[in-house]
């Protein structure tokens, strides 16, 4: 995937900005939402002995809520990454107005919110001086040629240029601010990101930390479900191939030599006629159920990796292959290996059975962290991964190892089927 | 009528059939056809595989069963690679007779074969010994105890659909005695004593799926 990258100089313009709004509108934000919150927080702690105090700890609770929901749109630009936001307890529905009112009182994350609205401003206010001192120093500095002038100057005054033992000219104070103006600006885009990742950190941790962990379950989940999926199918269909062909050839095969027990007693040429089949019987279940081995856990891949078993592979198709496979792919853990070459197989199983292609392309390519397979034919399309469909396995499959599979294939076609892994 | 949806196995059928003096009026590969094929010809006898096209499922049970409210008692021999005691109930339920349910490697058997379907053709009912077996399990040890080793396997061997004269032939005994083991069987299984094989099979299913 190609990214534009915008030049240095643009990108470190564009990150002040964002980092000096990001702290200078915190801070009014933070104070509001302290003087909000913790009125709330004391009044209903106080009256929590008479019941009124509960509606009014909610209250302080949900208001909580809005300041961290206002924080959690506002870190994404700052810290480069989502901030995503946890799953709140709700009550359940139909229930009563005191449980409506308990259930965001034990949610552990309403009392995380709080900290925030009771604690952030601290930080948010001394990044707050800093960053204004920092624009103060660099705007005032560099533009001192101007303003310095008009400033009276009284001779009694000693400015820093004289206590510095400079001589006392406008032209040495002119300088001199100048140059400590240079030195904010210099450092002004540093100190700027510290101050505004130091209380992003902060928020970070106690307003997206529980559901950066949800997300992450739900995610292992997913996966685990898509294996548990991806395996069901897989067994079906090995049921499915075991009974549709060597379970029927041997049945011909048995019922192939009973007939020949018969005839040997009253036709011996139609017994040996029937004993031929019989052998041309046992080669064919033979080759299918070296196949059916191959599809299950393929030896060449154990053997000697991916670029080998997909090189096999591609001899074996029906349709011609044009089969690039990154040089120096090296081994990969078993799971990689075995989801790309069982996208690869299923996708020529597909290309022979249903695209009428006339050839086909497959390329493995590593970039970075993920490996990218893709098969490509010049058949008519139409292939589907809804269920029912043998890509609808497939794609449990490579969600199983933790990566994506994408299809395009119109009407028409082209087709293509990209796989996209983790290898590390 | 010969259903499979297996091209080699229908053939293998065909000839076999054709080999051994019968006549194939249709051969087809799913169910729907399978129950058209037996409304156009109503032929003798149809072999049926369970498991076949449009569902592939059982597809080849639920055709023999529709196919046999269209054309009553029309006798049918199924072929599957597993036998299942509630396929088998599914066949049993309209309790007319002409059914069987053998497991498809019996076809190699030939001459066993053969008769078999000459028995399912002329309205008696045959089940695998792989079904009587499951039946027997299931129905539990207790009551089956009473009966000798021998009553055991006549037992067995009626839940198949064999006559006495089979019966007497297969455990290499003279019928005088098959028929004493049977009333005892029927005295202390306690089931009505009755001569004909097609009831008294279903007697003995019913007593061994409880």
């Amino acid at each position: 995937v190609n990214e534009t990258r915008p030049n240095p100089v643009a990108r470190i313009f564009r990150q002040v900005g964002v980092d000096s709004a990001y702290v200078l509108v915190g801070f009014p934000i933070a104070l509001v939402g302290f003087v909000v919150t913790i009125t709330l927080f004391a009044a209903g702690v106080g009256t929590l002995v008479t019941t009124i105090g509960v509606p009014i700890l909610a209250a302080a609770v949900y208001a909580a809520r809005v300041f961290a929901d206002i924080e959690r749109l506002r870190l994404p630009p700052v810290l480069r990454q989502a901030a995503p936001r946890p799953r709140y307890r709700t009550a359940p529905p139909g229930s009563g107005v005191w449980r409506r009112l308990w259930s965001p009182l034990r949610d552990g994350q309403s009392w995380l919110d709080l900290m925030h609205a009771v604690f952030g401003w601290i930080l948010k206010t001394i990044s707050f001086c800093f960053v204004v001192t920092w624009w103060a120093g660099a705007l005032g500095g560099i533009t001192s040629i101007i303003w310095e002038r008009f400033i009276p100057h009284p001779s009694d005054s000693k400015d820093l240029n004289v206590l510095l033992g400079m001589s006392d000219t406008l032209a040495a104070r002119v300088g001199l601010d100048t140059a400590i103006g240079a030195v904010f600006l210099i450092t002004l885009p540093l100190v700027v990101r510290l101050f505004a990742l130091i209380p992003a950190q902060f928020d970070r941790a106690l307003l997206t930390g529980i559901a950066e962990v949800q997300n992450r379950i739900s995610g292992l989940e997913e996966r685990r479900e898509a294996a548990v999926s991806a395996e069901a199918t897989a067994l079906r269909r090995l049921e499915r191939d075991i009974h549709d062909g060597p379970q029927q050839r041997l049945v011909r095969l048995a019922l192939d030599l009973g007939r020949a027990r018969q005839q040997l007693d009253n036709d011996p040429g139609a017994a040996r006629a029937t004993i031929e089949e019989a052998l041309g019987q046992t080669r064919e279940t033979l080759d299918e159920l070296r196949a059916l081995s191959r599809g299950i856990a393929p030896p060449i891949l154990a053997d000697r990796g991916l670029a080998s078993a997909l090189a096999a592979l591609a001899g074996r198709s029906v349709v011609p292959v044009g089969l690039t496979v990154e040089a120096d792919l090296g081994r990969l853990t078993p799971i990689i290996e075995n989801t790309a070459y069982f996208v690869v197989a299923e996708a020529l199983t597909n290309v022979a059975k249903h695209s009428q292609a006339g050839m086909c392309g497959v390329d493995v390519i590593r970039a970075g962290s993920r490996l990218g397979v893709t098969v490509i034919d010049d058949g008519v399309g139409g292939a589907q991964t809804a269920k029912g469909h043998g890509l609808a396995g497939l794609a449990d499959r490579v969600r199983a190892a933790g990566g994506t599979l994408a299809l395009s294939s119109p009407t028409g076609g082209p087709t293509e089927i990209r796989a996209e892994l983790p290898c590390e | 009528v010969v259903a499979d949806d297996a091209v080699l196995l229908r053939e293998g059928l065909i000839r076999l059939l054709e080999e051994n003096d019968h006549q194939v009026v249709a051969a087809v590969g799913d169910g729907p056809s399978l129950v058209d094929a037996i409304g156009t010809h109503r032929p003798d006898v149809s072999i049926v595989d369970v498991r076949m096209p449009p569902s592939h499922t059982d597809e080849g049970l639920r055709a023999s069963v529709q196919a046999r409210r269209l054309v009553p008692g029309t006798p049918i021999l199924v072929l599957s690679q597993y036998v299942e005691v509630s396929y088998a109930d599914d066949l049993l339920a309209d309790r007319r007779g002409a059914v069987g349910y053998l497991l498809k490697d019996r076809v190699a058997e030939i001459a066993d074969f053969l008769e078999t379907l000459a028995r399912v053709a002329g309205g008696g009912t045959v089940l695998d010994p792989e079904v009587v077996a499951q039946l027997v399990v299931r129905r539990g040890r207790a009551p089956l105890d009473a009966l000798t080793q021998r009553e055991r396997e006549v037992l067995g061997l009626m839940a198949e659909g064999t006559s006495n004269t089979a019966i007497a032939r297969r455990l290499v005994v003279t019928e005088g005695a098959v028929e004493k083991h049977v009333k005892n069987i029927f005295t202390k299984l306690d089931l009505p004593p009755d001569e004909e094989q097609n009831r008294r099979v279903l007697a003995v299913l019913t007593y061994l799926r409880g």
